[in-house]
């Protein structure tokens, strides 16, 4: 009875969906105020449905319900109660309905607070995000649905949840990562609306800039927290695979990355008005292909999620109607807009036009590689794979000019600028990063090659040079706190957004180059080196987890004879799948990780390991965190808070 | 160009993708376009893996219908995959294996220890189930090479004259047994 209650909920709240879709479209075209006017209520009401649902699929599964067949397929009895709730998002349908509930959790967000907008332009943007639920709602209620009964016949243990999702990670990573892409259907509903209404002007900008910028910052997290856990889950030290479900994730927030520069420029100068529209619309229709990509099984995938030609056609179906209306509306509206504002080549605009080139270029990139294999099997010109080798030469080639480009581009100031005291300052900066630099790797490295050093200084670069700007910033101040009060939250922002971009080509590059890794056959008792640790295999103990067994392997690791750490390698057999996991042991530093991987039982005793060194990998999600915190920060920003127009812009 | 005809540029860039994205969803993409279906086993000749006295040649294995299952200890899918082949073992198919040993390269001159690997094959094969009937050791990977394997598992089905009639990449489980093979096999018995 009670999954059927759940069931019951969506389907009412696809009811209200619905008329969230016709009332205020209508209300707007016609001018009828009183139909725009049911939009925010309509849109709380599908959101509450959404949830009671929601909640519905979680008791069911904390009750191990297995004549649900969503429950008996993700879940079991022995699954700690923490992994039955991750179970929920663990599978396909329940993956959907989370989507749902971040949807309709926005839309109800985007009634509430977008009080002092127009109602006409209100009114379209919770008609655009209406006519999005009830496109995912239909999809769960007509092919995905949690609530499917495994009746008469249901098994009495359920399948258990993929040994690889139970972890912490697992548990947060899918609902972040979701409030990006979903988040980003707000800035989409903005940009179709401004369309619509025919007004695309700095305001449409000011208001689209805080719940792009949101959505962006949960994007980053989402994808910095699915990296670490990569890292720490699948046992191999790797931490981005350009796996096609990775991929899809990277293209929405490049575009956003690129639709919020450019937003910045559409706000303050009134410049690249149309180009920022089909921005918007750009990182919503990459999140809905990335799930078309990930969800049909048109791409082999190590996600290999479950695939099903059906389901992939209504979500090609649902993408060409949306994408393919909303690049049609773009179409014949984007004559219409005109620039205003007039900009020199050395000026900020040209230097977030830039930026957006590059962004665009790394998506085409990321498009194209992860696509080309099946374009070019679908031409009939045989299989062809495109591996990690291309995303990683054409993203190193492409970060060069990036970084150099956002060194220098936060100093020029809109419109035009004087070159001659910028080339100077800029030299200094070269300068020193290049000092600094040399220091840092000679120090601490006996080789380091060419290229190397090019990327690390391409990081210094970037850190050198928003530092000294903030100096310049405060010393042009009377004193230093005013200097500081004067700063506005954006700009903080911009400079940790940046130094946390830094801190990822540092880490990437530092890791690349000077990981070591052993694989070493060892008894109780033996001691490997690796670079200056020791490491002494204590032995392996048995162990019993809540849903599985295993293997422990114990190692001490000493450094100069004192003892840094003990490090826990497990190898866990799950009960009811039978599927082997390895929990890698990190012993985690600012500097380096030590990462230990059990392996398999040799003759005598010995059990092989396999030990890596991994200098600043944790500088990789710092500065992810880094660039996700700059997100948050800046919607803390007065002008979006209250109505006025001060601090300076980043 | 133009501003409205550039407007239409990205509308008709999705409608070109669109198009390539509806096909793909009715392709198999782990279908790789191998050329060696519908002809003969390359020729080999290779040791067998417990025995390196006792070797191998296509020829021995004629007569037979067969499954030849790439796989090494060292591939977590072909372990998994152990289970369901030693069922199909026990229904009578016939498994062998070509062991595909991925860390060694010959072209560096590493050292390679074959007792050891014997030994992990042997517990591996106790633990999870044997459905071979012997192992071929590829060590060079010429066969491999000849077969045009990108990876492991990957399994070829051989009829009796020795011609490949399936290649399939990835693990082999009822759903597949089912949808691929057995077709396969059906036929195979309809034109005898």
């Amino acid at each position: 009875m009670i999954p059927e209650i759940g069931y019951f909920a969506l389907v009412l709240a696809m009811a209200l969906s619905l008329l969230l879709c016709i009332f205020p479209l209508w209300g707007a075209y016609t001018g009828n105020l009183r139909l725009m006017r049911a939009a925010p209520s309509l849109a709380i009401g599908q959101c509450l449905l959404v949830f009671f649902a929601f909640a519905v699929l979680i008791y069911i599964t904390l009750t191990d319900d297995f004549t649900v067949a969503y429950v008996a397929h993700h879940s079991s009895s022995t699954l700690p109660w923490y992994y039955k709730v991750t179970s929920t998002w663990g599978g396909h349908e329940g993956a959907i309905l989370l989507w749902l509930v971040m949807q309709s959790a926005w839309t109800a967000l985007v009634a509430m607070m977008s009080k002092s907008l127009p109602w006409v332009l209100r009114a379209r943007v919770l008609g655009v995000l209406g006519f999005l639920g009830v496109g995912f709602m239909l999809y769960t209620l007509w092919m995905s649905s949690p609530f499917e009964r495994l009746l008469p016949y249901f098994p009495v243990e359920g399948r258990d949840l993929n040994p690889l999702l139970q972890d912490p990670g697992m548990i947060i990573h899918p609902p972040l990562l979701y409030m990006g892409y979903v988040g980003l259907s707000v800035s989409f509903s903005f940009a179709i609306a401004a369309l619509l209404t025919g007004k695309l002007d700095n305001t449409w900008a000011k208001w689209s800039r805080p719940w792009t910028m949101a959505a962006w910052a949960f994007l980053t997290l989402g994808i910095t927290i699915g990296s670490w856990w990569a890292y720490a889950e699948l046992g191999w030290g790797g931490w981005w695979f350009w796996d096609p479900v990775e991929n899809a994730s990277l293209m929405p927030w490049l575009v956003a990355t690129a639709l919020l520069h450019s937003l910045a420029a559409t706000e303050k100068r009134g410049v690249f008005k149309s180009w920022t529209v089909l921005l918007a619309i750009a990182a919503f229709s990459l999140c809905l292909l990335g799930t078309f990509i990930v969800r049909s099984g048109i791409i082999v995938s190590v996600h290999a999620f479950a695939t099903d030609p059906d389901r992939g056609l209504y979500i090609l179906s649902f993408l060409a109607v949306v994408v393919g209306g909303s690049l049609a509306l773009y179409a014949t509206r984007v004559a219409q807009v005109h620039s205003e504002g007039r900009y020199r080549f050395v000026s900020r605009e040209v230097g977030l036009w830039l930026n957006n080139i590059f962004l665009v270029v790394a998506t085409l990139i990321v498009l194209l590689g992860t696509l080309l294999p099946m374009i070019h099997k679908e031409l009939g010109l045989g299989s062809i794979s495109i591996g990690v080798p291309f995303f990683n030469q054409m993203f190193a080639i492409l970060i060069v000019p990036f970084a150099i480009l956002l060194g220098l581009a936060p100093m020029l100031r809109w419109k035009q600028n004087k070159l001659g005291g910028l080339v100077k300052k800029w030299g200094v900066i070269v300068a020193l990063s290049l000092v600094v630099t040399a220091t840092w790797l000679f120090s601490s490295y006996d080789q380091v090659s060419p290229l190397t050093f090019m990327a690390t200084a391409l990081a210094v670069w970037i850190t050198v040079a928003t530092a000294s700007d903030l100096l310049q910033k405060i010393s042009s101040q009377s004193s230093v706190m005013q200097g500081l009060k004067r700063l506005g939250l954006s700009y903080w922002a911009m400079m940790l957004g940046h130094v946390g971009l830094a801190f990822v080509i540092a880490s990437v590059t530092l890791t690349s180059a000077y990981s070591v890794e052993r694989a070493v056959a060892m008894k109780p008792g033996d001691v490997a080196m690796l670079n200056e640790y020791q490491y002494r295999f204590e032995g392996v103990k048995e162990i019993r987890g809540p849903n599985y067994s295993g293997h422990a392997g114990v190692v001490t690791v000493l450094k100069e004879g004192k003892v840094v750490t003990e490090l826990y390698a497990e190898k866990r057999l799950y009960d009811i799948g039978m599927q082997f996991m390895t929990e890698a042991a990190i012993d985690d530093g600012f500097f380096r990780d030590l990462y230990l991987a059990l392996g398999e039982q040799l003759s005598q005793g010995a059990w092989s390991l396999r030990i890596y060194h991994k200098p600043y990998v944790r500088w990789m999600w710092l500065g992810g965190l880094l660039i996700a915190l700059a997100g948050f920060i800046v919607l803390g920003d007065k002008r979006y808070r209250r109505r006025s127009e001060k601090g300076i812009k980043g | 160009m133009n501003r409205k005809v550039l407007g239409f540029l990205p509308f008709l860039i999705f409608v070109f993708l669109c198009v390539f994205l509806y096909q793909g969803l009715f392709g198999n993409p782990r279908e790789l376009q191998t050329g060696r279906l519908g002809q003969a086993m390359p020729s080999f000749n290779l040791p067998d893996l417990m025995n390196e006295q006792k070797r191998w040649t296509e020829k021995d294995l004629l007569g037979d219908v067969y499954l030849m299952n790439v796989w090494g200890t060292w591939c977590p899918t072909c372990i998994a995959e152990l289970g369901y082949l030693t069922k199909l073992r026990e229904q009578g198919v016939k498994i062998v294996g070509l062991y595909y040993e991925q860390a060694y390269d010959p072209d560096f001159g590493d050292n390679f220890d074959i007792h050891a690997l014997r030994e992990e094959v042997q517990t591996m094969l106790s633990r999870a189930g044997n459905p071979y009937q012997f192992n071929i050791l590829d060590l060079e990977r010429s066969l491999s090479l000849d077969l045009g394997v990108s990876g492991a598992p990957e399994t070829f089905l051989v009829d009796k004259s020795g011609t490949i009639l399936l290649h399939h990449t990835g693990d082999i489980n009822q759903r597949v047994w089912r949808s691929k093979f057995l077709p396969a096999l059906e036929e195979l018995r309809n034109e005898n």
